[in-house]
């Protein structure tokens, strides 16, 4: 018994378990610190349903082999590049929410294409580099975003100085479209973001659906033994690229849902450390940087938005401080460093 | 082995004392420089004129009748000077104490009794 | 066997742009901005100049993880963090001057092999990843670092100098002066040459800390290092224990780099609590690999040379920009784009090489064993 019990944690992980008994933990404080429950787990299911779709971007690479995906931010800009072109254009509502999604598409089929061809040179190397490709392209971007030449009078500087504004609202275009699809309401502290869900759902579908086709076992088998696939006659190359350039579309896809639920477009710097939240709640879910799962993407997921969501209102309440900023950072990167330094395996 | 613990020890326990040597010699002390009177005992020392005032050598202004001043000294042992000033001239009448601060001690001077070589002419405080 | 590669097999002037592409690549764009910028060049050698002294010491303390074969060694950072928190607790116990500056040196330098140490586990762990997980552990330590400075200090590490401390009465403030040790180093020995202060001891300082690292190459300890940079297995063999001289090249790369913020941070003159040490590891890796210098391969002129080209750079780009775009702030992003941009290519570009280096080696073997087999043909081509 001991035994079995011994295997179990180890097979979790140790972080992992003492996250989830500190999660238990504040959730049976929240009543004792003057916090509705009902509310937090409300908080929860908003931000999870904002977060879901980035954390489900990652998958489609770990399971290619090409790890975990710190480039996250070429994705996200070409999410945002789709955003504000549709802005530009002045469409609204779900004809604007649908064609920010499409142009986004568009440049993350080009951008994850040359991001894949960049990855398949570096074979083994992947996450450091993509780390630097990722920075170096958000400020690369934050120069572009000062001289390119939209007009649109929401989104430029009041003054007419030149460049975009650091954040755009989207409050009269597409802003809660999904969110507010079909909303479920229970009482008055619950508001059920069905739309959005929906959303994560069926992408959530759509990613588990491929990779149950023929292309998606190519890429699952890659990844697992990239010489048995070879000796298959896959074309390895070719199958880690697609595998990148669905990973790109995705995270496309997920900040601009991101947006619609969050009300405000953030150019600049502010991608800067996005793939960080993302990938820790990728391993917080149970992955690794050789397996993951969409399993891995809702549980994680969850986990680690609860614990962003409930550790300040709580502990605010306790210690009258806010902790939150240095427990974000240690959890979240914590997971990250656990997850690095398990056995590698051999390739 | 045991020669390396040895070493080791005496080089870290070599280590912590100079530490609280640096620390000792490092540390900044307030010194309060009153120009008033201060009664001891019975005897009254008053103050009577202005007097410009150095400490460990560096300038620290003029201290009115009444007055008080403040200075920055660093480290352990330390000097004083003032130097008597009536009606807006040098009289070149100086007088010079030296005094000694342990690490956690700030103190008050006061000028008067200073001059007159009182003993209560410094007050140290923790 | 001669040991064939992709740019060995080029000629010898090829092979040059290749090895030094990037410091090529940047002095190019350095040329072109200079003059961009307008600034006068007696400004520019007294930036350089300023520079020099106070970050040479944190770029040389990436050299040890490099000949030990962990390439960029990203946790200097928690050698930084170790030095803030000597300079807080000096500052709160108010030493000034030199003693100051030593004491904050000494005291620091546990914290940092503490640092070091916990930095060197987890790099073992993480054989072949360390320097995304050295990025990552830093990251980490920020947040470990927060809850000390920013709740534990006032509360369970009494600090008793209520300047430092912020209003609500624990927890350090954002900025601290530290203008009682303000070029302490710097001015210890004043030397003025056509206006320009000289700060000969820091200077000879960072002399030392050359003159050390190359003797250090000498000695045993770093000998051993350096076969466990070449080839893990080989060390292992000759009886070397790898994991304790990881970890030991980790703990001396923490402890200079404790120091250097030291000396950087003296310079300076006041710090920024929480975001002083941040950029420490970016821009010092950037300066190193503009330098010319590798993943597997860095030497003292890499530092130089990088530190001198990269800060250049930096002090050019928002004028530059200004006058390229009329933004001086298109130039701060330049800055940024320019540092990540330099790892970023800096590491692909190892790790391309390392590959093909690789695949001609497999080529290579493939050909002798195809070659072999033939000339041995009497059974019908045998497979080794």
């Amino acid at each position: 018994m001991k035994e079995k019990i011994k295997s179990i944690i180890e097979s979790i992980g140790l972080p992992r378990i003492i996250i989830f008994l500190f999660l238990v933990l504040l959730f049976i404080l929240t009543p004792f610190v003057g916090i509705r429950f009902d509310t937090s787990i409300n908080d929860v299911i908003i931000r999870f349903s904002m977060n879901g779709i980035l954390v489900l971007s990652l998958v489609p690479m770990v399971k290619s082999g090409c790890g975990l995906n710190f480039g996250l931010q070429l994705g996200i800009i070409a999410g945002l590049l789709g955003a504000v072109i549709s802005i530009e254009m002045e469409l609204t509502g779900f004809a604007g929410f649908f064609t920010a999604i499409g142009i986004a598409i568009f440049f993350a089929v080009v951008l994850g294409f040359l991001y894949g061809i960049l990855l398949n040179k570096i074979k083994g190397d992947e996450m450091v580099v993509a780390t630097y490709v990722g920075f170096s392209s958000v400020a690369f971007m934050s120069i572009m975003w000062l001289i390119l030449p939209f007009k649109s009078p929401n989104m430029i500087w009041a003054y007419g100085g030149s460049g975009l504004r650091t954040a755009i609202s989207n409050e009269d275009y597409w802003i809660h479209i999904l969110t507010n699809f079909f909303q479920i309401n229970i009482g008055s502290h619950i508001n059920f973001p069905t739309g959005t869900i929906l959303f994560f759902a069926l992408l959530s579908y759509l990613v588990w659906a491929f990779f149950r086709t023929k292309i998606g076992t190519a890429i699952a088998t890659t990844g697992s033994n990239s010489n048995y696939a070879k000796s298959c006659g896959i074309n390895v190359d070719k199958m880690r690229v697609i595998s990148v350039i669905l990973s790109t579309v995705l995270s496309a896809i997920g900040i601009i849902v991101y947006q619609e639920s969050f009300g405000f477009i953030q150019l600049y710097m502010a991608p800067l450390y996005m793939p960080f939240p993302a990938i820790a709640a990728l391993l917080l879910g149970g992955a690794s940087v050789g397996k993951a799962s969409i399993k891995n993407v809702i549980i994680g997921t969850f986990l680690f938005q609860a614990i962003l969501t409930m550790t300040p209102s709580i502990l605010n309440n306790i210690i009258q401080s806010d902790m939150s900023e240095a427990i974000r950072m240690i959890v979240s990167n914590g997971m990250i460093v656990y997850a690095l330094t398990r056995v590698v395996k051999v390739r | 082995m045991r020669k390396r613990i040895i070493i080791r020890t005496a080089l870290v326990a070599a280590l912590i004392l100079i530490g609280i040597f640096l620390y000792a010699i490092g540390k900044e002390h307030k010194v309060l420089i009153d120009n008033r009177d201060i009664s001891v005992g019975d005897i009254t020392y008053s103050a009577s004129t202005t007097y410009v005032v150095w400490v460990d050598n560096q300038e620290i202004g003029v201290i009115k009748k009444g007055e008080r001043n403040a200075a920055i000294a660093i480290g352990i042992s330390h000097k004083i000077v003032v130097e008597e000033i009536k009606s807006n001239v040098l009289t070149g009448e100086k007088h010079e104490k030296r005094f000694r601060l342990k690490t956690n001690e700030s103190t008050t001077i006061n000028i008067p009794a200073m001059i007159n070589n009182a003993n209560e002419w410094i007050n140290k405080t923790n | 066997m001669k040991k064939q590669s992709l740019t060995k097999t080029m000629n010898p002037g090829v092979q040059f742009l290749i090895n030094y592409a990037v410091p090529i690549i940047f002095t190019i764009l350095v040329a072109f901005a200079i003059p961009l910028s307008g600034l006068s060049n007696e400004y520019l050698v007294r930036e350089i100049m300023t520079r020099l002294s106070r970050d040479s010491f944190l770029i040389l303390a990436l050299l040890v993880p490099v000949m030990a074969g962990m390439g960029m060694n990203f946790s200097i950072v928690l050698g930084a963090m170790a030095g803030q928190i000597g300079l807080i607790f000096i500052t709160d116990w108010q030493i000034i001057g030199l003693p100051g500056v030593l004491l904050a040196l000494l005291i620091s330098t546990p914290i940092a092999i503490l640092l070091g140490y916990i930095a060197g586990i987890v790099l073992n762990h993480a054989k072949g990843r360390e320097m995304v997980t050295g990025f990552m552990l830093a990251f980490f330590m920020n947040g470990i670092y927060q809850l000390v400075v920013l709740y534990g200090m006032g509360n369970i590490i009494p600090i008793s100098n209520s300047r430092i401390l912020l209003p609500r009465g624990y927890g350090i403030r954002n900025a601290i002066s530290l203008v009682d040790i303000r070029q302490v180093l710097d001015k210890l020995i004043p030397l003025k040459i056509g206006g320009i202060l000289i700060p000969v001891v820091t200077l000879l300082v960072i002399a030392a800390l050359c003159v050390f690292i190359i003797w250090f190459k000498k000695t045993k300890l770093g000998q051993e290092i350096r076969i466990v940079g070449q080839d893990n297995d080989v060390a292992r063999i000759s009886g070397i224990n790898v994991e304790r001289t990881r970890i030991l090249s980790i703990v001396i790369s923490t402890v200079l780099a404790c120091y250097g913020q030291i000396i950087f941070l003296q310079n300076i003159g006041n710090m920024n609590t929480y975001g002083g040490h941040s950029q420490v590891g970016v821009f010092a890796i950037a300066a190193l690999l503009v330098g010319g210098a590798t993943v597997a391969k860095a030497n003292i002129p890499n530092v130089f040379i990088g530190l001198i080209l990269f800060h250049t750079m930096f002090v050019v780009s928002p004028r530059a920009g200004r006058a390229l775009m009329g933004q001086a702030q298109l130039g701060e992003y330049f800055r940024v784009f320019v540092s990540y941009g330099v790892i970023a290519f800096s590491l692909a570009l190892y790790a391309w090489r390392k590959r093909v280096e690789k695949e001609n080696e497999r080529k290579k073997i493939m050909n002798y064993r195809k070659a072999f087999s033939q000339s041995s043909n009497t059974t019908g081509g045998n497979k080794f």
